[in-house]
């Protein structure tokens, strides 16, 4: 059978595509094998947050913010070092979020004339915003970090989602009597490796899922709306990316025929400027390597840096991003909850309360690596400020007495690193117990869960006698639970297994 | 090949799809489910309280136990600090693992492993080497598997297998430790119940050919003492609905769920702040261990290790009344021994 023609030559280059193509697709399960993971067994936490540390532009706002040194931030250079040399291929090749817009690619038209290309500069006052804000303390545009998006929408709502759908059709088919044994058995083998006993819940998921939900819709706008517009990474990664040594070259064979532009994702090349593009923009993503029929492409070491752009950021956008960072600290500054501060509100073991919101990357991991589900996120109990941030719910699951799970995952210390024994010294609260609705206080029944469940060595519920008289008139001894505060840490172990509905008897406050 | 249109797909799920509904439907609609078959009731003789004084201990045989002489002990009692040693003799004098199951059985231990907090030496987890070594005498007997596991009420299973060194001694001895997945939870009847009507068991807790509850001794605040009928909560869902009117519910537990063999470690008991301890000197060592088909029995004799009687333990005596076993452990043919070697 002949071969067409051109099939040799062109094969190298269509290779090019292939390989870019079977990368994000091993980047995005290799992401998403390790998110799954996390937390699963005790193992290899380094690891598990070794995306996350990735983000230069995380690691940079915490440096700034809190200004300690970890060296674990230190793997964003890798980053940076790659846009040195290959530009934006980390958005192109490898970045999870940019590999998920790219499958939900609704719209094929490629140049949209619509929005003009100073919306570019979107990105840059962006990412500048944050990194102002980071020096007046606050962090909470990092929720906007692609690699905190994924993890957080991962952990708190796909995770959580997945497990539900499992569940629903592991129960479907363990009715149906020949095939029982098989699906218990299969449970059994999967779900101690991927998912919890208990399927997860989190409070915000649907927020998180319809915040996540938007960011792909926005490719109706345009291919790779938030890569070009909004990622303020993309636009960290761009800043270097105009130095970068491996650039898109155009020779002079190049017939004007347009193929390139029509399928560059970013929408970067140009026929008013010779099919040009801004490697700011670039991902390398090769397919105009593939599509050009003049072989007129080249991606090959030229060390010069990039002409500037319209919407490259200049002095107009520092100002403004300052005004705009200066008014977003003010605005938070007059929140009424600052006022009010909630005292029934959590923080992780051995996290700084006040100091918390600016320490915070809001990544998530915490919430996945803690193994009760009493980790959640936060979206007001200290202000839209910390949004994002985990608190301790302890209705939903307590901090477990001998994990310090939270603390090790942190990437940034925020939570920081307790040994065991600190850990359960770290005071998060204390129990008080509502005496009109204990079940023992209030109904003269005998309940001492509280107590029965408290992890201290000596008990921080104790057990005291009551005596009363019922209705008959007998008279009745009960056992009260009583809590020492002196004692008490606030694992919110009581709270979680109190036996009366709703609010708990025995809650957690913060002192 | 022909290519199939969009409606014929549609077509196809819609058969698919109505089919597994309608599996699942017929399953789920057979008229007045009946509670899931209990096992064969295990041999927990003298069912009536005895007031002779010869103990005359008859244990019944069912198709899963073999017939088996008047002579065995009704108890065993062990002293000694080797764990193996206790398990080795003590189920020797009881008359050998074999009274208990045939070869290719299956057998499940549920040891009490509470929470991940402390190592074995804090005496809040059955001591791993007695677990260890029961896994080995039941493969030993022609076992086809033995499983062991627990649900915990802190933390979860795998960090407190891992934690009370029980997962280390049962891969050893070549047992699986079992995570207790909600999927494998039935709601079960309990006929003749006095407070507690119906409760979730784990289905394989009921079908096991042996179940062999392993507790260890312990002080508790509302049990007072956590022996081998407490430790059956761990066989259920839902312990909440337990810590209601427990002395009635726990009996109707035990109704229920009703191991072939209770083995209480008593090597290590914790005498304050149960059952999650974390003091060693809350610990005491007893080096002692308790064997008997008759769970209440050995929970009786347990008391006496902590200075009680049976009679402190309200569930023990609802046990007894109802004629789940014997109070009276000193009218029963007690073989105790120090242990050799």
């Amino acid at each position: 059978m002949d071969k067409p023609p051109h099939s040799r030559h062109w094969s190298g280059r269509i290779a090019w595509v292939t390989a870019r193509k079977i990368t994000q697709g091993l980047a995005l399960l290799g992401f998403t094998v390790l998110i799954i993971t996390t937390g699963m067994d005790r193992a290899a936490y380094t690891l598990a947050n070794f995306p996350i540390r990735l983000s230069p532009l995380a690691m940079l706002a915490s440096l700034i913010c809190s200004r300690t040194f970890l060296s674990g931030m230190t793997v964003s250079l890798l980053l940076i070092f790659s846009s040195l040399v290959v530009g934006r291929a980390w958005c192109g090749w490898l970045c999870p979020l940019g590999t998920i817009l790219e499958i939900f690619q609704f719209r094929k038209t490629k140049k949209d004339t619509r929005i003009p290309e100073r919306m570019r500069a979107a990105k840059y006052g962006f990412l500048i915003v944050i990194l102002l804000s980071a020096i007046f303390s606050n962090l909470t545009l990092l929720i906007f970090d692609p690699l905190t998006i994924f993890t957080r929408t991962m952990t708190l709502t796909i995770l959580p989602v997945f497990d539900q759908l499992f569940t629903a059709i592991e129960k479907l088919f363990v009715s149906i009597p020949f095939l029982s044994n098989a699906v218990y058995r299969f449970d059994l083998l999967i779900r101690p490796v991927i998912l919890p006993v208990k399927p997860a819940v989190f409070q915000y998921a649907i927020l998180t899922g319809f915040f996540f939900v938007a960011i792909i819709l926005l490719n109706l706008l345009a291919e790779r709306f938030w890569c070009r517009y909004l990622c303020p990474l993309g636009a960290f990664l761009g800043l270097f990316s105009r130095l970068s040594l491996f650039k898109r070259r155009v020779k002079d064979d190049c017939a004007k025929c347009h193929l390139c532009e029509v399928h560059c994702p970013t929408g970067t090349i140009d026929p008013q400027k010779d099919y040009s593009s801004d490697p700011a923009e670039c991902t390398l993503c090769m397919n105009c390597l593939r599509d050009c029929p003049k072989k007129a492409l080249s991606f090959s070491p030229t060390f010069s840096r990039a002409p500037r752009r319209e919407y490259d950021p200049g002095r107009r956008t520092l100002l403004n991003s300052l005004l705009v960072s200066v008014t977003l600290s003010a605005l938070l500054s007059i929140e009424w909850i600052r006022k009010y501060p909630r005292n029934h509100f959590l923080r992780p073991p051995g996290a700084a309360r006040d100091a918390f919101s600016s320490a915070c990357i809001r990544c998530g991991l915490c919430m996945k690596v803690c193994p009760t589900g009493g980790l959640q996120v936060d979206l007001s109990q200290s202000g839209i400020e910390a949004a994002g941030t985990p608190i301790l719910v302890p209705r939903l699951g307590y901090c477990q007495f001998s994990c310090n799970a939270c603390g090790q995952i942190c990437p940034v210390g925020a939570i920081p690193l307790l040994d065991l024994k600190e850990k359960q010294n770290a005071v998060i609260g204390k129990a008080y117990i509502e005496h009109d609705r204990c079940i023992a206080w209030s109904d003269h029944q005998t309940c001492i869960v509280c107590e029965e469940m408290c992890p201290l060595p000596q008990k921080a519920i104790t057990l005291d006698s009551g005596k009363f008289v019922a209705p008959d008139g007998s008279s009745i001894t009960i056992s009260l639970p009583v809590v020492n505060r002196e004692m008490c840490i606030g694992c919110g172990i009581c709270e979680n297994k109190c036996p009366v509905a709703g609010e708990a008897a025995i809650r957690v406050y913060t002192t | 090949m022909k290519k199939v249109s969009r409606r014929d797909f549609l077509h196809l799920m819609g058969i698919g799809i109505g089919s597994v509904t309608a599996a699942h439907l017929i399953s789920g609609c057979e008229p007045d489910i009946p509670p899931p078959t209990v096992p064969p009731e295990p041999s927990l003789t003298p069912l009536q309280p005895l007031p002779t004084s010869t103990p005359t201990p008859q244990p019944t045989p069912t198709n899963t136990i073999q017939p088996t002489s008047v002579e065995n002990p009704y108890l065993v009692v062990t002293h000694g600090e080797d764990p193996e040693q206790h398990i080795r003799q003590g189920i020797k004098a009881l008359g050998g693992m074999e009274r208990f199951m045939k070869s290719g059985a299956d057998v499940i231990i549920k040891p009490n492993i509470c929470v991940p907090y402390h190592t074995y030496e804090y005496a809040a987890t059955t001591n791993p080497w007695i677990v260890g070594t029961l896994v080995k005498v039941c493969l030993e007997a022609g076992a086809k598997r033995v499983r062991v596991m627990d649900f915990p009420f802190g933390g979860t299973a795998k960090d407190s297998y891992r934690k009370s060194g029980i997962e280390e001694q049962v891969k050893a001895a070549g047992g699986e430790m079992e995570i207790m997945l909600p999927l494998k939870y039935k709601e079960y009847d309990i006929p003749n119940a006095v407070s507690l009507n119906q409760t979730s068991v784990y289905e394989d807790i009921l079908t096991t050919d042996l179940l062999i509850d392993v507790p260890i001794a312990k002080n508790h605040g509302l049990a007072i003492l956590t022996l081998g009928l407490k430790n059956l909560m761990g066989t259920i869902q839902d312990r909440g609905a337990i810590h209601n009117d427990f002395d009635n519910r726990l009996v109707d537990l035990a109704t229920l769920v009703r191991p072939h063999l209770t083995i209480i470690d008593a090597m290590r008991t914790l005498m304050a702040n149960g059952p999650t301890g974390g003091n060693l000197s809350d610990v005491k060592i007893q080096n002692t261990v308790i064997f008997s088909q008759d769970t209440v029995a050995a929970d009786s004799f347990a008391t006496s290790l902590f200075g009680l009687l049976p009679q402190h333990l309200g569930y023990l005596v609802n046990a007894a009344n109802r004629g789940l076993g014997r109070l009276d452990y000193q009218n029963v043919k007690i073989e105790e021994f120090n242990i050799n070697g």
